[in-house]
């Protein structure tokens, strides 16, 4: 496969999935900021997903009309979902004959519906969490067609493994922010609010009420996120079928790239595994965390050196 | 004609060839088409316009607007109503496009060879060398079996005395193909069963002969070679036919940046290396085909590339320089290069076409400038026209100045009335006027024509500009079969 066309490929996954954790992340937020409109604030997101000056952040941050707007539908914010959308699609574009025509007609929709018309109307001026569902349900419908509908090949390698990646990377930055803001709270594991909304930014509210039956403790929401090999968002489940999805590409990789990358994707997928960190301990957390996001970074710099002609 | 409300609210233009109608009566080649046709109601008519457009977008047959760096699909209107050509009529194009071609690509290999025809004085070597696309690093490149021309966009215009006219031979980068394909698809789609009832000749062969051609030109080198499509990008506005094409062909579509030159061999780089390509089908024009030779600031081409081809280590289709046998001053002289190259007399006629660069024929046009269409020598796409009919003497008397100062760039040629055709517009039939562009492949085992073509046609009521990017749409073109 062209490298080109497997950094198109690759990049294309991750933009939607970045998209799909930030308008669930933007979702729940919205959700407090109905719940305790006066000691909220949309800071950390706007932090994670723009790029405003400190006097903007100051004066946008408790205007939640404003916010959605700058997050979702603001084509002069690079990190807007609109613009991930699309990138998403202009990547499509280049990468036509590599996709399914299913794949292509399932992004032009959702680029069509969040550049105008009945949904963005309904984030401005209705119930914007409605939406944001229906710009969601166009993420679910590009997954389904790509699952359903794209051949086992090395271009589906890539898809995956650009979709896991981002996936580690927004479990592990959705965990460290919302942590490091509340930690005092969630240690004292008086918060269940904040853990309940932490469960259900990265998608994994319904899965933990199964698990532990309800149990709000730090500890347990902690270990869920960093290590459930049922739920799909989990750090440890992304790394482990990150590791599967990369083995499967030996066979189209020079020797010398592959060893260089399973020893990067090995060497972090045992660093989570064997972690111990502790809720109790927030910088230690923090700092595991940060050494995550580093190496995630790094493996993608290295995708782009050895596979995808990048120098 | 018939009382349906559809078709006898359509009047025939005077002096202009109809070609569904002549004198109130329907064309035999379109009688089985107007039969299914003429009882439907005019709703389900509409439904099936709007069902063609549908299926367009849906299936993104679209060309892209970049508007403030942000991609708008558009689709390229497509008229319904297929414009119908009886067999014997298509023998006669079809013979007529392979003479012309023949003697074009001879007359390439000989100027970029020994050059006989200057030698003896049937073209002007001043035509030929003031030519901008004439060029000078082709000089004794030997081309795999000496062909130039592998793919040829031939526009053909049909005057009120019925007979064909050659407006132009496109023997760069011919762009329109795609749509030959997807319209007859869209048509089998709208108009169910009416193909076969009618004894239609199918198109859908083409992606497999050029590729069979194709896939012949590597095989000088190895007995499984590769072929890659190599476009501009995705910003190039047929980006849409490049990508189509290298579906059906099943070849991989690459951009400049994806191929590296190594040792005067051409690769393309792939997530396991470096991988060498035998053929190139580009769709890159020679200005930006490698900047090492020609423009230095494309970033488009590959640096190099034309070393590797000069030493025969790749294939490139269309050759390079290919340029001076379209060029709009050396086309007067083609029905020359075919008695001087075939010994034969030219089957499809040629528009007559006056240039600037003579003082007589300059002054005889100055002086007749309503009636005539002055062209750039270099331009196409409806670009750099100036049709003298409907052009004001502000305009007439700004060509007029930029004739007087580059002479070589412009040609004239009269007014030829383009023949029309019914198209569906608003729910009426109305007459638009049409071209048509056969699209043919010159490979080692000779010249292959697929049954069909282009028609391009004007929209703009009275237009005779058929152009996409000035407004036209095209139709389904229909061959019959014996």
């Amino acid at each position: 496969m062209l490298s080109r066309v497997a950094d198109t490929i690759y990049w294309l996954a991750r933009y939607m999935e970045r998209t799909q954790a930030m308008l669930q992340v933007i979702r729940i937020y919205y959700q407090a900021s109905q719940d305790s409109p006066h000691d909220f604030s949309w800071r950390p997101v706007l932090y994670s997903y723009g790029h405003l000056t400190p006097e903007e952040l100051t004066a946008t941050e408790g205007d939640t009309p404003r916010v959605l707007e700058h997050l979702i539908l603001d084509k002069n914010n690079d990190a807007s979902a609109f613009n991930n959308v699309l990138q998403a699609r202009e990547n499509a574009r280049a990468a036509q004959d590599h996709i399914t025509r299913d794949v292509w007609q399932c992004l032009n929709d959702y680029y069509h519906a969040i550049r105008g018309g009945d949904i963005a109307q309904q984030i401005r001026y209705g119930d914007p969490m409605s939406g944001i569902d229906a710009l969601m349900r166009h993420g679910l419908v590009f997954t389904g067609a790509v699952q359903n509908t794209m051949p086992r090949d090395e271009g589906y390698g890539y898809l995956t493994m650009g979709r896991l990646l981002e996936r580690a990377l927004q479990t592990a930055d959705i965990l460290r922010i919302r942590w490091v803001n509340s930690s005092e709270n969630l240690q004292n594991g008086r918060e269940v609010p904040e853990l309940r909304y932490l469960l259900h930014s990265v998608f994994g509210h319904e899965l933990y009420l199964k698990t532990y039956r309800g149990n709000f403790n730090p500890d347990s929401v902690l270990q869920f996120i960093l290590h459930n090999s049922h739920f799909a968002h989990s750090l440890s489940s992304c790394l482990n079928r990150l590791s599967w999805y990369f083995e499967r590409l030996r066979a189209d990789s020079l020797p010398e790239s592959y060893e260089r990358l399973e020893f990067m994707v090995g060497r972090l997928t045992n660093l989570v595994k064997y972690s111990m960190v502790s809720a109790s301990e927030p910088e230690q957390l923090n700092e595991f965390l940060l050494e995550t996001r580093q190496e995630l970074l790094a493996i993608a710099v290295a995708f782009g050196k050895y596979y995808f002609g990048r120098s | 004609m018939t009382e349906n409300s559809l078709l006898h609210t359509y009047q025939e233009q005077p002096n202009i060839w109809d070609e569904m109608f002549h004198a109130e009566q329907v064309r035999p080649e379109y009688r089985s088409f107007v039969a299914a046709i003429e009882n439907l109601p005019r709703t389900e008519m509409t439904r099936k316009d709007e069902l063609a457009k549908k299926l367009f977008m849906s299936q993104g047959i679209t060309f892209t607007v970049y508007n403030s760096g942000e991609g708008i699909e558009k689709i390229f209107p497509f008229d319904i109503i297929p414009r119908i050509i009886q067999h014997q009529e298509w023998k006669h194009i079809e013979a007529g496009i392979k003479q012309r071609l023949l003697a074009l690509n001879i007359f390439l290999k000989d100027i970029y060879h020994q050059q006989f025809i200057v030698k003896d004085g049937v073209i002007p070597a001043t035509l030929i060398y003031s030519c901008p696309q004439f060029l000078r690093e082709m000089i004794n490149v030997e081309v795999p079996y000496d062909i130039y021309t592998h793919i040829a966009g031939v526009d053909l215009i049909r005057d009120a005395d019925g007979q064909f006219y050659v407006l132009e031979d496109n023997l760069r980068t011919p762009s329109g193909v795609s749509y030959m394909l997807e319209n007859r698809s869209i048509t089998s789609r709208i108009f169910p069963d009416l193909l076969p009832k009618s004894n239609v000749q199918p198109v859908k062969d083409y992606p497999d002969l050029l590729f069979r051609n194709l896939l012949a030109l590597g095989n000088r080198h190895v007995s499984d070679p590769t072929v890659v499509l190599l476009s501009p990008g995705i910003y190039n506005s047929a980006y849409f036919e490049h990508t189509t094409l290298a579906r059906l062909m099943g070849i991989e579509l690459v951009e400049g940046r994806d191929l590296i030159v190594h040792n005067h061999h051409v690769f393309m780089k792939t997530t396991k290396g470096l991988k060498q390509v035998d053929v190139i089908y580009r769709r890159v024009d020679d200005e930006f085909l490698d900047p090492l030779v020609f423009r230095p600031d494309s970033a488009l081409g590959v640096p190099g590339i034309y070393a590797a081809y000069r030493k025969g280590n790749v294939a490139i289709v269309n050759a390079m320089g290919n340029g001076v046998a379209d060029d709009k001053a050396v086309y007067s002289y083609v029905p020359e290069m075919i008695r001087y190259y075939l010994n034969e007399e030219p089957i499809l006629n040629t528009v007559p076409t006056y240039q600037m660069s003579d003082p007589d024929q300059r002054k005889m046009v100055f002086e007749r400038m309503d009636k005539m269409v002055i062209k750039r020598t270099n331009e196409s796409g409806g670009y750099g026209m100036l049709i003298g009919s409907s052009a004001t003497e502000e305009q007439m008397q700004t060509f007029r100045e930029a004739i007087t100062e580059d002479p070589r760039s412009f040609i004239a040629q009269p007014i030829i009335s383009l023949s029309s055709t019914p198209c569906y517009i608003n729910g009426v039939l109305q007459p638009r006027r049409v071209d048509l562009r056969p699209f043919a492949l010159y490979g080692p085992g000779g010249i292959d024509i697929v049954p069909g073509g282009l028609t391009r046609v004007a929209l703009q009521e009275g237009s005779l500009v058929v152009n996409s990017s000035q407004g036209g749409g095209s139709k389904d073109t229909w061959v019959l079969g014996e």
